[in-house]
């Protein structure tokens, strides 16, 4: 699903990233770690499209990510659900209008996109909070409505960025629970975190980076 | 209507009324710009159609010698009736000449009495038809017939001609001018239609980093552009009836023009039209202006 062969990046004189060689199949759970700074948000920012790698070749699903153009970009992102460390909900729209925004820029249809929300609701544990706005919701609820948004267009593959960084001990463990039942559906999951409770309670398998080294896989 | 393009309408639309202070802003530099092209629009306008009026009403005077016999005057008269451009002929003596004089300007009658009416030229009072009253063909009338030798023809085109040249130098300046303010409507809407996008900017940002395509983000703003353009070109027809009623009407009641009978109008409604379509087109065009520098900067 995902290979990564020689990758690198660099700003400026400082290199995120270097000399990254990986391989992550289909349907697999994987989590990056790392130290602060050691490249995990930068690899996860290469894999859909935020950034272009310095150097290497970077293959998602068969494509060559790193030649696409702006116009190719987004059919990518479409395949890919992203939940990131700060959620980026929009605060003047309300629960159902974020998530569902996923699914308007696919075209889908005003029924299907609400029948849609309603599930994914569901499974993140959200059911009856589609009007509400993000600004009226919990750390927490705000975290699930993100997983929401990054899952409700079945991607092949879902990047999360630090899910649990704001959360306390059982919201997490709910979020990461999400995450494998995702997971289980056969969607290939990435997951960034520090969280090492969490994946001694999950145990799956880690790409440990260290000054932008990919150290241990 | 796919459920993509209701969307982006709906969105369009709903963007109009979430920006009201910002959109309104829009509006009113759009009225603006157009009011004041309008107003420009409306000087030409009436201008022209001045000078056609003056066109319509070309007489032109050929006067004979003082020698020539009146049969060959008439003769002359018949020759020139018979021409294709010719409207009607009257012939004026010596002594019709004089009476029209002393007519118009009593004061001269003693020194006509006094040295006869044979100063002044009999002549021939010439109006072409409608369809030869264009600088060239009135040139080209006024060639064919010195050969009759007349001492001299007066066709008062000369100074129609240099208000022509004016108007046309005015319509070339005003292309110039009503291009510097369509770019600085287009500038100022974008800049104004900046502060609605970094407004929006977590979710354009969102909805980029979620696979939406420029086209997904811009259509909504081309449409926001469009209604407030729409919005500015009515605001605009509204501003330039006032000053028609308020300013032209009376400037013209002032001027009775003097140099027509015809009155100042309004803009005819193909141009009031195409004033709002350049009114959509500059919203659009700020609105275009404004997104694409955001989605180029955005990641």
């Amino acid at each position: 699903m995902i290979r990564l062969y020689h990758l690198g990046k660099s700003y400026g004189p400082h290199d995120a990233l270097i000399d990254v060689n990986l391989h992550i199949p289909k349907g697999d759970f994987v989590y990056i770690t790392g130290p602060s700074g050691a490249g995990k948000t930068t690899l996860l920012k290469l894999l859909y499209g935020a950034e272009h790698p310095s150097s290497g070749k970077l293959l998602v699903g068969g494509i060559d990510a790193s030649k696409l153009s702006d116009r190719q970009l987004p059919h990518l992102r479409r395949n890919i659900g992203v939940v990131f460390q700060d959620f980026k909900l929009i605060p003047n729209r309300t629960v159902a209008d974020n998530v569902g925004l996923a699914l308007e820029v696919l075209g889908m249809d005003r029924h299907d996109i609400s029948r849609r929300i309603r599930a994914v609701l569901n499974t993140v544990g959200l059911r009856g909070r589609e009007n509400s706005l993000p600004t009226d919701l919990s750390g927490g609820e705000q975290q699930r409505v993100a997983v929401a948004r990054a899952i409700v267009n079945d991607p092949a593959i879902l990047l999360a960025d630090e899910p649990t960084g704001n959360l306390d001990g059982a919201m997490a463990v709910e979020v990461m629970e999400i995450l494998l039942a995702v997971n289980l559906r056969g969607t290939t999951v990435m997951v960034a975190t520090h969280d090492t409770g969490l994946m001694d309670r999950f145990p799956n398998r880690k790409l440990r980076f260290e000054n932008g080294r990919l150290v241990k896989s | 209507m796919n459920s993509t393009t209701e969307h982006l309408i709906r969105r369009g639309l709903r963007s109009c009324w979430e920006n009201l202070s910002l959109n309104a802003m829009v509006v009113s530099v759009i009225g603006a710009a157009l009011i004041l092209a309008g107003t420009y629009l409306q000087v030409i306008h009436n201008l022209d159609k001045v000078m056609t009026s003056w066109d319509r009403e070309v007489h032109i005077s050929a006067y004979f010698y003082g020698n020539d016999p009146g049969e060959h005057q008439f003769a002359i008269m018949d020759e020139i009736a018979a021409m294709p451009a010719v409207e009607e002929v009257i012939h004026l003596s010596e002594e019709d000449a004089a009476l029209f004089l002393i007519e118009r300007l009593p004061d001269v009658a003693p020194i006509i009495e006094e040295f006869g009416a044979e100063v002044l030229p009999a002549s021939l009072e010439i109006t072409l038809r409608p369809n030869y009253t264009r600088p060239e063909l009135i040139q080209e009338f006024v060639d064919g017939i010195t050969q009759h030798d007349f001492e001299e023809i007066d066709y008062g085109q000369e100074w129609v001609r240099k208000f022509e040249s004016f108007l046309s130098m005015l319509q070339a300046l005003g292309t110039v001018i009503g291009s510097l303010i369509v770019l600085a409507s287009i500038f100022l809407v974008a800049n104004t239609m900046h502060l609605v996008v970094y407004a929006r900017r977590p979710e354009l940002e969102t909805m980029k980093l979620v696979g939406a395509t420029f086209g997904f983000v811009v259509t909504p703003f081309l449409i926001e552009g469009a209604v407030l353009g729409l919005l500015g070109g009515v605001v605009a027809t509204c501003g330039l009836l006032a000053i028609h009623i308020l300013l032209f009407a009376r400037v013209g009641e002032y001027l009775n023009l003097a140099m027509s009978n015809e009155s100042l109008v309004f803009l005819p409604v193909s141009w009031v039209v195409l004033l709002i379509l350049i009114g959509i087109l500059l919203g659009m065009a700020g609105c275009y202006k404004a997104v694409n520098k955001f989605w180029k900067a955005a990641s």
